[in-house]
């Protein structure tokens, strides 16, 4: 009905961001941004990608801290903290910040990932150097009034219930997660848990805060109608006065290796689709990029649209589901995840799902894909990198993603050219490394079975 | 090859939006044959988008057994055409990396096309087959239905898919609004390829015709374009029906949901685009719910109490109906004093007005915010056929800003008093609330099954 965008404190998974790259998941193309970087002396890193179409600019500050920092015990403070820094500072009233970017024409948003948080502001570009002064001053001098602690609190509690707890299947999500990735937080969920959000006060939003939120640990990324030499001058005046600080090393569990395959049943009352979904852990590109390449390769044939494998074997020939396919995480800082799925039409089964899924993946592990596939895949990936560039914020979170999840920029731009590289031994390899259940697990996959629960007397 | 295709990029940048001192450089195209776009030329990047809309064509024409027709139309249109069959057809937008398809609203039935301008040739060309010669081959319409069976479904766990559905029934009572535009699991399964065709060939006429246009493609080659993509549509649809007026339902109305939170969905019937209190509208919904932060519901719901996540209000102008939205969500228990908030914002915006600062913040943003809408090529198309389908000119967002500026307190406090009439308040509840004063309870959903 109403098609507002809930605006702020966007809790952004990894398969939301796919969406907002346009066509394909992974992060970017060959030097189609011709992005510009300089370092300040205190360490902020600053990326600036010229496009003067309209009179705007798209100012994006990203830390290289998110949810998967957190203490365990203390599950979606990241994401709280960035509710916080709406909150006001010395200079800022709490609630200002957003309301002086609307009365200056402009929009604001912030979101926090497992690896990273941003915040962000398009506009007009001559209020760039505001945005930069504000945004600077909430780096370190955040002082939300105590009276929005709780306050606060409770928004992040309804935005938990509006997007989770009010539908069966996000719950379910976050439990197949938890299994997938034990004892890591990426199985935490973002937002954290209901019980836990409760519980952190201030002062340990402080800490976290302080200790993280630095220039050195942070990207700065502007897109739109400005130089790079405009740039410069003004982070140089505004970031460029904070103080470095100590940056500590951040320590991550590491998944242990698990032989058992899972699977998870849930049947529930409010459920009237049924659903399949099998998940596993796979490289990242920071973890390992020939094989990353690779996977989305891999997931532009077999997903990328209505002709690729999955959705023309089950859904068209076979006419097992209504729905097929499959989707690569690639983004984070130490791990990977690969999901296939599908719903199956009124006369098979979950079951009928999973083993038509199956056999498909099978089929690569054992057969390859074609030459003319990878090459098909390659091009359509190389000519998304120019529909990635008619945008205003999107080159800002490509980039942003990118440097904050344990890419370069030369990495980023060279993005279509390495994928170009990719051969169909390549493909078939990946396959046969991370999908192939004869090979041993570093965790066994997770399958996740969703249907509805028929009451006594009720008719479907 | 492709890293020089890509550096001839950024040596064609330019200004194209901001060359003059019109606010967006719009042409009017006419081709030989008569059809008329809106075009905006930009060869800053190698991609050409178009946007056009059949006026009057959409499901608000679909009776009752064929809810969904229009919906199941925009599905199929893409899947085969001429002597290709969907399959072959989608492969060859795929391997040229074209984006076409269709979608509907209540009152139009829409298409979009963007593609690089190396493929545009294949692109124009497949969107002509779909528009005059498409198939509607067995397969893929039942595949087309089953889809939107399962989306059905898949939406009757979303208590704000619910909460809109018994809505829209209530507010549009005895229109064809009040029908599901998506369909409904038996309408979808009585449908056929005879009354998909009998539908495109009645409605998707010349005479309904829209096209915005932006991008790399020359004011020249459009007019060449349209013909031969358009032209071959039939002149005139036949037979324009005669609409009954829709009942607006006032009243609190509830469906259980054993959920946490309850969405809350508030409606008023506004008045339509013509009216000289539009602009006015405008910043009256600015300044109640529209702004997001800083606007008052969100101010005093979330900001000062915590007791939601977001709360909006939006104006809706369809053609035959208008309506104030206010739509929200809450846990359980605060149900109560999140109607008793918005009822305190409703009465307060009518009987005190808004203050001089609040109307400053508005038209600053309103105004200010007006280049945000050209940052891409789609958001352009986007935005030429959304001011053809409200029959603005050519010249009205260089005049958007003085209108808006002239507006005053005066001016919004009666917007306030000629929408907010509490004798109109329809409410809507989906989820579990102790209140039972008042309050119709609903068992059934209309127009789902």
């Amino acid at each position: 009905m109403t098609k507002k965008t809930i605006l702020k404190s966007v809790t952004v998974n990894l398969v939301t961001l796919f969406l907002f790259c346009l066509l394909i998941t992974p992060a970017v193309q060959a030097k189609v941004f011709n992005a510009k970087t300089f370092t300040l002396d205190n360490g902020l890193e600053v990326v600036v990608v010229e496009n003067d179409r309209a009179p705007v600019i798209t100012h994006m500050i990203w830390y290289k801290v998110g949810a998967a920092d957190e203490i365990a015990g203390f599950s979606g403070m990241a994401h709280y903290l960035e509710h916080l820094l709406f909150k006001g500072t010395e200079k800022v009233a709490s609630g200002d910040f957003s309301k002086i970017v609307k009365q200056n024409g402009g929009n604001d948003n912030a979101f926090t990932s497992y690896d990273y948080t941003a915040y962000f502001q398009s506009i007009s570009n001559d209020h760039l150097e505001k945005m930069m002064e504000m945004e600077a001053d909430r780096m370190m001098n955040a002082k939300p009034p105590a009276t929005h602690y709780t306050s606060e609190k409770n928004v992040v509690l309804e935005e938990r219930r509006q997007n989770t707890e009010n539908d069966p299947r996000a719950l379910f999500n976050e439990q197949m997660r938890s299994m997938l990735f034990v004892n890591h937080p990426y199985g935490t969920p973002i937002i954290g848990w209901m019980d836990e959000i409760k519980t952190y006060e201030w002062k340990d939003v402080k800490e976290f805060y302080d200790k993280w939120y630095a220039p050195n640990n942070a990207v700065l990324v502007i897109s739109g109608a400005v130089t790079v030499g405009q740039v410069k001058k003004l982070a140089e005046k505004t970031y460029g006065t904070l103080p470095r600080k100590d940056i500590p090393k951040r320590n991550r569990p590491v998944l242990p290796p698990s032989i058992a395959e899972t699977e998870l049943h849930m049947e529930h009352s409010s459920i009237h689709q049924a659903s399949f979904q099998r998940s596993y852990l796979v490289p990242s590109y920071a973890t390992n990029r020939k094989d990353a390449l690779a996977l989305d390769i891999l997931q532009e044939i077999l997903s990328g649209g209505p002709t690729a494998r999955l959705y023309k074997s089950l859904v068209i020939e076979q006419k097992i589901a209504i729905s097929a396919g499959l989707s690569y995480s690639s983004d984070g800082l130490d791990y990977g995840s690969l999901w296939i799925y599908g719903k199956p039409t009124k006369y098979k089964t979950l079951t009928d799902v999973k083993n038509a899924l199956m056999i498909e993946i099978q089929k690569v592990i054992d057969n390859g894909v074609t030459e003319q596939e990878v090459f098909d895949a390659i091009r359509r990936v190389q000519d998304s990198a120019v529909y990635n560039r008619d945008s205003l914020a999107g080159p800002a979170m490509i980039i942003g993603r990118g440097l904050t999840t344990g890419q370069n920029l030369d990495s980023i731009e060279n993005w279509p050219e390495d994928i170009a590289a990719i051969t169909v031994q390549d493909v078939q390899n990946a396959a046969q490394k991370y999908l192939n259940s004869h090979s041993p697990w570093i965790r066994a996959p997770i399958s996740g079975f969703i249907s509805p629960k028929i009451l006594e007397g009720e008719t479907k | 090859m492709h890293i020089i295709y890509y550096t001839l990029i950024f040596i064609l940048i330019s200004l194209p939006v901001r060359a003059n001192e019109r606010f967006l450089d719009i042409q009017e195209v006419k081709s030989k044959n008569g059809l008329t776009a809106w075009l905006v030329e930009d060869h800053s990047l190698p991609i050409i988008a178009m946007q056009f809309s059949f006026k009057g064509s959409g499901s608000i024409n679909d009776p009752a057994e064929k809810q969904g027709r229009s919906k199941l139309l925009s599905n199929t249109l893409d899947e085969g055409a001429g002597n290709i069959d969907s399959q072959n057809f989608q492969k060859k937008l795929r391997d040229n990396s074209i984006a076409l398809g269709f979608s509907n609203s209540r009152d139009h039935f829409n298409g979009h096309l963007k593609t690089l301008t190396r493929y545009k040739e294949e692109a124009f060309n497949l969107l002509n087959l779909a528009l005059t010669k498409p198939k509607f081959d067995k397969e893929p319409i039942e595949r087309m239905k089953q889809a939107n069976i399962s989306r059905i479904r898949s939406s009757l766990t979303n208590p704000k898919w619910i909460a809109a559905r018994i809505q829209n029934d209530l507010i549009y009572k005895g229109h064809p609004y009040a029908l599901n535009s998506g369909g409904t699991i038996s309408s979808l399964q009585n449908l056929t390829a005879d009354d998909l065709r009998e539908f495109k060939d009645n409605y998707l006429t010349k005479d309904r015709l829209i096209i915005g246009v932006m991008g790399d493609i020359t004011k020249e080659e459009l007019q060449t374009q349209l013909d031969r993509i358009f032209g071959d549509l039939p002149d005139k649809q036949k037979n324009i029906q005669e609409m009954p007026a829709p009942e607006h339902k006032n009243g609190v109305y509830f469906y259980q949901k054993n959920i946490p939170q309850t969405v809350i969905n508030i409606s008023f019937p506004a008045f339509d685009r013509k009216d000289p209190d539009y602009y006015a509208a405008q910043v009256f919904n600015y300044i109640l719910g529209g702004g997001g932060f800083g606007s008052r519901l969100m101010e005093q719901a979330r900001e000062k109490e915590g007791m939601t996540y977001g709360i909006y209000s939006s104006l809706d102008f369809l053609d035959n109906a208008q309506k104030l939205y206010i739509s929200t969500s809450t846990k359980n228990d605060t149900v109560p004093r999140m109607l008793e908030i918005i009822d305190q914002e409703i009465k307060r915006i009518k009987t005190e007005g808004i203050t001089d600062k609040e109307l400053q913040n508005a038209k600053d943003y309103i105004t200010g915010s007006l280049p945000l809408s050209l940052t891409s090529t789609n958001k352009i198309a986007k935005l030429l056929i959304s001011l053809q389908k409200n029959e603005r000119p050519l010249n009205y967002l260089d005049q958007y800003k003085n209108n808006i500026n002239s507006i005053t307190k005066e001016d919004v406090l009666r917007v306030a008093q000629r929408i907010l009439k509490e004798e109109k308040i329809n409410t809507v509840l989906v989820g579990k609330s102790s209140q039972k004063n008042n309050i119709t309870i609903l068992k059934e959903l209309p127009n789902v099954q």
